[in-house]
């Protein structure tokens, strides 16, 4: 959670921004897009809207600028019903995929674009302007136009223009997408440090699971129109509630069972004869109902003995930073991904694969 | 290595370019024929006598005489007008076109070319029909209570046959310049504070300015040499260039001094063309042509 008060530029309101979404909808084309999504963020949060394509993720972001009208529900920005109002009339920092800077004029005119709308006086004005660009490491392009800069910058450029407004939230759709793979993670790791230092509420959409994880203080996944799971990272990853919040991040090893009921620590399941634990994800199952148990193979521990699924090695792979384990259980296969430094155990061996329960999840089936 | 590559690279982009040229040598030879060659004897025959002299008493002729001086006025006043009629018509239309289904574009888009599918002088005669005395616009007009004003054979009828067959020109190349505008663009610029009124009048209407150059140098250009529309519904009142080019070809048999008349025009409205684009230019930055 960003907190952070510390070098926050002159004049802006830190604590604010808090986005309230209660049952948003919206149809296009005769096809519900978004369906009753419910989202609150704490002020200075920085949240992403994480899923497919057509998950309703990008809707669900322009109705919160204002460039759709949400067909119901209610949209509430601290306190104040901003459903109906018109995207002019909203203080809402967007960021566009394609960065959208006017291409006719120069990066200073379209960082003083939202300034000269709001009728700041010519010297002050520039004083943000510059201040701003500065800011986003565009020192010395203010007069040149967006054509003549690099993805990176035009997209720096944009952030600058976003920015400038003070905005109540940023909105940021798909940002990265058009950057090649080395500046994207470079410029998303500025983005998150200056939305630290400045605590605006952020609003990210985009469909690439490792960057929702790696910026993100929560992380709502979508799929259908609807908010599967919203929860920190490390919840999402490790304790997915549903099948698809499991399935669409990273890998995962789902292992079909029957609730056995409360352990010492989580929860006890009988997955293929073998007693096992997890987390339950909301509310517990009952005993004898039917669950299904998502392990990261991160976190499945590969060994000789104990309690767990047995079976045996069928293949190892060294991936660089990690070291793939296949192992052929009584409950079907089941992956590990050992540390670089982990004993490796033989293609053959019998061994035992386990984890802690508080680092798998249990959902009902 | 490396120079041997050098060498080798020399030769292939030598060798390269002539292919090129050889390539391009039938277009050449075509653009050269049809377009360069004409308008070389075009000129060269406007300084002859009849006999064939050098002289530059063909343009003397015409500039000094206020009645040609007067007519080349009112060709270009005719294409002003007609071109600013098309925009101011073209333009929403074009912005309204933009936001329909591919469905809806195509069928208006064949209505909007559908004058060109007729013959210019049964499209003339039509209009003449419509606006004449006994035409349905004089029927309402007297209907309502109005006495009709003479609408035939004066500067409007032509400006009205001439925006109707040129609406296409200005439409079609608008299109094409409203397409190319990122649509996050005003999403964007809203998103900023921007009513929508000023979206359009510091966002769309800039970054459509190409399309407006290309559509008014084509129906400026098209109105100003364009000869039957203007003569059928201008009837013997109005006379602009291109009708005398006609008779002094055909009538009086004076070549050289059709060829005079026809050049003035083509300078006249190759300057003007010029110093619009200029213009647009200057006030857009350099995005005009980008």
């Amino acid at each position: 959670m960003s907190t952070s008060t510390t070098e926050a530029p002159a004049g802006t309101a830190v604590r604010r921004g808090r986005l309230r979404l209660d049952g948003v909808r919206k149809s296009l084309g005769g096809k519900e897009v978004v369906s009753a999504v419910d989202l609150e963020t704490e002020p200075g949060e920085f949240l992403t809207l994480l899923g497919p394509s057509g998950c309703g993720k990008t809707t669900t972001l322009n109705m919160v600028a204002g460039h759709l009208t949400a067909d119901g529900g209610v949209i509430e920005v601290d306190g104040r019903d901003i459903t109906g109002t018109p995207p002019h009339r909203r203080s809402m920092g967007m960021v566009f995929q394609s960065y959208a800077l006017f291409p006719h004029m120069t990066i200073a005119d379209n960082v003083a674009f939202g300034l000269r709308m709001r009728k700041v006086a010519a010297a002050e004005r520039r004083r943000q302007v510059d201040e701003v660009i500065e800011m986003v490491g565009l020192g010395g392009m203010a007069g040149r136009h967006p054509r003549q800069l690099s993805g990176g910058q035009q997209q720096r450029a944009a952030l600058a223009r976003a920015l400038v407004i003070q905005p109540d939230l940023l909105l940021l759709d798909e940002p990265f997408s058009n950057l090649d793979a080395q500046l994207r993670v470079r410029l998303r790791e500025e983005v998150v440090a200056l939305q630290r230092r400045i605590g605006t509420t952020t609003i990210l959409v985009t469909h690439d699971q490792e960057e929702a994880l790696a910026v993100s203080d929560r992380i709502a996944v979508m799929a259908d129109g609807v908010i599967h799971q919203l929860d920190r990272p490390s919840e999402i990853y490790l304790r997915p509630g549903t099948d698809f919040v499991a399935q669409f991040i990273g890998e995962v090893n789902a292992l079909d069972g029957t609730a056995a009921g409360p352990a010492a620590d989580g929860y006890a399941c009988r997955v293929a004869g073998v007693t096992v634990a997890a987390t339950p994800v909301g509310e517990p199952p009952a005993e004898g109902a039917d669950v299904r148990v998502y392990v990261r193979p991160e976190v499945v521990r590969v060994g000789a003995g104990g309690n767990g699924l047995t079976g045996s090695v069928r293949e190892t792979r060294f991936l660089g930073s990690r070291i793939r384990c296949v192992v052929t259980t009584q409950a079907g296969t089941v992956t590990a991904a050992l540390p670089f430094d982990a004993e490796v155990p033989e293609v053959g061996a019998e061994v035992t694969c386990a984890w802690r329960p508080s680092d798998a999840s249990l959902t009902a089936r | 290595m490396a120079a041997v590559g050098r060498v080798a690279d020399g030769a292939l982009s030598r060798s390269r370019w002539r292919t090129g040229l050889l390539l391009a040598l039938p277009a050449i030879a075509i653009f050269a024929l049809l377009f360069i060659a004409p308008l070389f004897t075009l000129v060269a025959n406007s300084f002859r006598t009849q006999t064939g002299a050098f002289t530059l008493g063909n343009y003397e002729r015409f500039l000094g005489d206020p009645f040609y001086r007067g007519v080349l006025w009112n060709t270009l006043k005719v294409a002003a007008m007609t071109t600013i009629g098309c925009l101011l018509i073209g333009y929403p239309f074009a912005l309204y076109l933009r936001g329909r289904s591919p469905r809806v574009r195509n069928w208006l888009a064949l209505l909007l070319l559908s004058p060109l599918l007729i013959s210019m002088v049964i499209r003339a005669y039509g209009w003449l029909v419509v606006l004449g005395p006994n035409g349905p616009v004089a029927s309402v007009l007297k209907w309502i209570g109005i006495t009709p004003p003479q609408l035939l054979y004066n500067d409007t009828a032509v400006l009205i046959g001439m925006v109707h067959v040129m609406l296409a020109y200005m439409v079609l190349p608008l299109m094409g310049s409203l397409d190319r505008i990122d649509p996050t663009l005003v999403p964007a610029a809203k998103g900023l504070g921007a009513p929508a009124w000023t979206c359009f009048w510091r966002i769309t209407l800039p970054l459509s300015a190409p399309g407006m150059l290309a559509g008014a140098m084509i129906v400026f250009s098209l109105t100003a040499s364009s000869f039957v529309t203007p003569a059928i519904l201008g009837g013997p009142k109005v006379k602009l260039m291109p009708y005398f080019v006609y008779t002094q070809a055909t009538t009086t048999l004076d070549w050289p001094y059709a060829a005079a008349i026809g050049f003035v025009l083509v300078v006249v409205t190759t300057g003007l063309l010029l110093g619009y684009a200029r213009l647009l230019r200057r006030g857009n930055g350099d995005v005009v042509f980008g």
